[in-house]
């Protein structure tokens, strides 16, 4: 147990200490009552800013952990989606359908990850060509997925749908249990503090010592006995799972998927969600992912055109004045004048 | 694994990168428990060597061994995972990790056989270095001489019976490089096999019992450390004088 503990609590995210530890237990406690406190529709609305975290969260354990930059993890988000889909589409009114979807939309992303990432690392593909071949594998999955209207683009009973995506996606559901309204925003707190957490313990662990060796020097790394491309690998196929995940939760929110969702745009989003927080914590991204979809929406649902021309000007703002993001940087300024009030009072 | 008490073997080791031949048909053996000090002017091929050897280049031709296996077609990471520490010429430590992250992330690919030795050795090596395991400074923080000291000390983490350090002291006061030759002087008379290409030849002549030189891609001599100095060829090729 003490174990345990160590490994949440290590030196491998920000946000260390009892203090940080009380802070986080009364943030989960405000989500735990924020229902009680407001209405349908805005719980529903946070629970999509929670369901893009695990997406974040990938994005951050394999760009800013391990060094590698994917510009296209939103197709394993929009292959578990689709795959879902099709799965609990096929089994309607079986309470089985939803969990062989989830078991499915995870499967499948983590096999064309795995498939695609043995390629890129095995071959030793250089760094800076992997972003560009993941976002030329999720715009041919966009593609591909927008031609696919018409009768003839069904699986089963269920139509792929072209650019009007596939509707009518089946909740979540554990038997009799439905998770839709608040049983899914509870579903999704749950799901973020397990990743979240579960991706702490991995970075304080050894492997996860090893995947920031690997982001420092690859070839030092490999040389103290590392096979790098494995490790590489399996953080790859990991995020891609987490980004699965988060495409789960997006379909059983919204009950509906279209090709956009592996669009350009949306394969910018976790880039930029990722390097605003502060690519090298888990902590700031996670912030950051809840923030930006925050502001995302609430500036659509004002009706300003620009909420993407916003985003995007804070990520050069970011990159110019914050490069190791604002929350990380932020964080730092914190703990400085912590440090500094503590060791004025001690004299 | 077969040791025939050879603990590096080099057959007809040939590289050529365009017209330049670097390495030519290198034959070469390491005993185990040797210190071997490799030598030779710039350009000798000193560093292609260590690069094959270590994996970070494929030979055109020949084999490599290391304790009677043949790792020719090994990665790089086969190689050191049967034993073998290596250090770079330019100082590869992590920088933005801490000296005890530096310390551990070795660890986890340790030869677990070696473990006891390989940790006496480690602890020699930490006290000489004045290097703490548990210290959370940067390694970027640290001076040129202890992050030297750090990467080798990265090296006998890993529990290796062989290490190879290439030019060990480069950029590193007298005093230090004193240091750094009574610590793998310690070592090697431990049992550890050590290989070091060096150009500092008070530092060889103060730790080598049996010198390589390297001159033209060839093996140019093979001799203890006071033949090679007396050698009026090597004198003459690497001394610049007859």
């Amino acid at each position: 147990m003490s174990r345990l503990l160590a490994l949440i609590g290590g030196g491998g995210d920000i946000g260390r200490g009892r203090v940080f530890w009380i802070a986080f237990g009364a943030v989960v406690l405000l989500f735990l009552l924020y229902p009680t406190q407001t209405s349908a529709f805005r719980v529903s609305n946070v629970s999509f800013y929670l369901l893009n975290i695990p997406l974040g969260l990938g994005m951050a354990l394999l760009w800013g952990y391990c060094g590698v930059l994917s510009f296209g993890h939103v197709a394993y988000f929009g292959i578990a989606g689709y795959v879902y889909g099709i799965i609990a589409g096929n089994m309607p009114g079986d309470p089985l359908g939803p969990l062989a979807g989830v078991a499915g939309g995870l499967l499948a992303s983590a096999l064309v990850a795995g498939v695609f990432g043995y390629f890129v690392f095995y071959a030793r593909v250089q760094k800076w060509i992997i972003p560009i071949l993941t976002l030329v594998l999720t715009l041919l999955l966009e593609t591909f997925l927008g031609q696919t209207a018409g009768y003839q683009w069904r699986v089963g009973s269920v139509l792929l749908g072209g650019y009007n995506g596939m509707t009518g996606i089946p909740w979540f559901q554990i038997g009799s249990l439905v998770f839709e309204g608040y049983s899914f925003y509870y579903l999704c707190v749950f799901m973020v503090l397990v990743c979240y957490l579960g991706l702490r313990m991995l970075v304080n662990s050894n492997f996860g010592q090893v995947i920031v060796a690997i982001r420092e020097d690859e070839l030092r790394t490999e040389l103290l006995g590392y096979d790098i491309r494995a490790r590489q690998w399996l953080v790859f196929v990991l995020s891609a799972m987490l980004a699965g995940l988060s495409g789960l939760l997006y379909v059983q929110w919204g009950n509906y998927i279209t090709p956009s969702q592996v669009g350009l745009l949306q394969a910018a989003l976790p880039v930029i969600w990722t390097a605003v927080g502060g690519t090298t914590s888990l902590l700031a991204v996670m912030i950051s992912t809840f923030a930006l979809n925050w502001l995302t929406y609430t500036l659509s649902a004002q009706g300003n055109q620009y909420a993407m021309v916003i985003i995007g000007a804070l990520l050069v703002v970011t990159m110019l004045f914050f490069p190791r993001g604002i929350v990380v940087m932020l964080a730092e300024r914190i703990g400085r004048l912590t440090s500094r009030r503590v060791s004025a009072a001690k004299s | 694994m077969t040791d025939n008490g050879t603990a590096i073997e080099a057959r007809s080791l040939s590289k050529r990168f365009g017209g330049v031949v670097a390495a030519d048909e290198v034959n070469f053996k390491v005993r185990s428990g040797e210190l071997r000090c490799m030598i030779g002017p710039n350009g000798a091929g000193k560093s292609t060597l260590f690069a094959m050897l270590c994996g970070i280049q494929r030979a055109d031709s020949g084999q490599i061994f290391f304790f009677g296996e043949d790792v020719t077609h090994r990665q790089a990471f086969h190689r050191v995972q049967l034993g073998v520490g290596l250090t770079f010429q330019t100082n590869r430590a992590f920088h933005q990790l801490s000296v005890g992250e530096n310390l551990t992330i070795p660890q986890g690919s340790a030869k677990l056989e070696n473990k006891a030795a390989g940790q006496e050795r480690l602890e020699f090596a930490l006290d000489a270095f004045d290097l703490d395991p548990r210290d959370e400074t940067k390694a970027g923080e640290l001076s040129h001489n202890q992050l030297q000291w750090l990467e080798i000390a990265m090296v006998l983490a890993g529990y290796p019976n062989l290490i190879l350090l290439d030019e060990p002291t480069a950029g590193m006061a007298t005093e230090e490089t004193q240091q750094t030759a009574k610590v793998l002087k310690h070592l090697n008379a431990t049992g550890l096999t050590i290989v070091v290409v060096e150009h500092d030849m008070a530092f060889v002549r103060d730790i080598a019992q049996m010198v390589t030189v390297l001159h033209q891609g060839r093996i140019f001599a093979e001799d203890t450390v006071d033949k090679i100095i007396a050698h009026d060829d090597v004198r003459q090729i690497y001394l610049g004088r007859a």
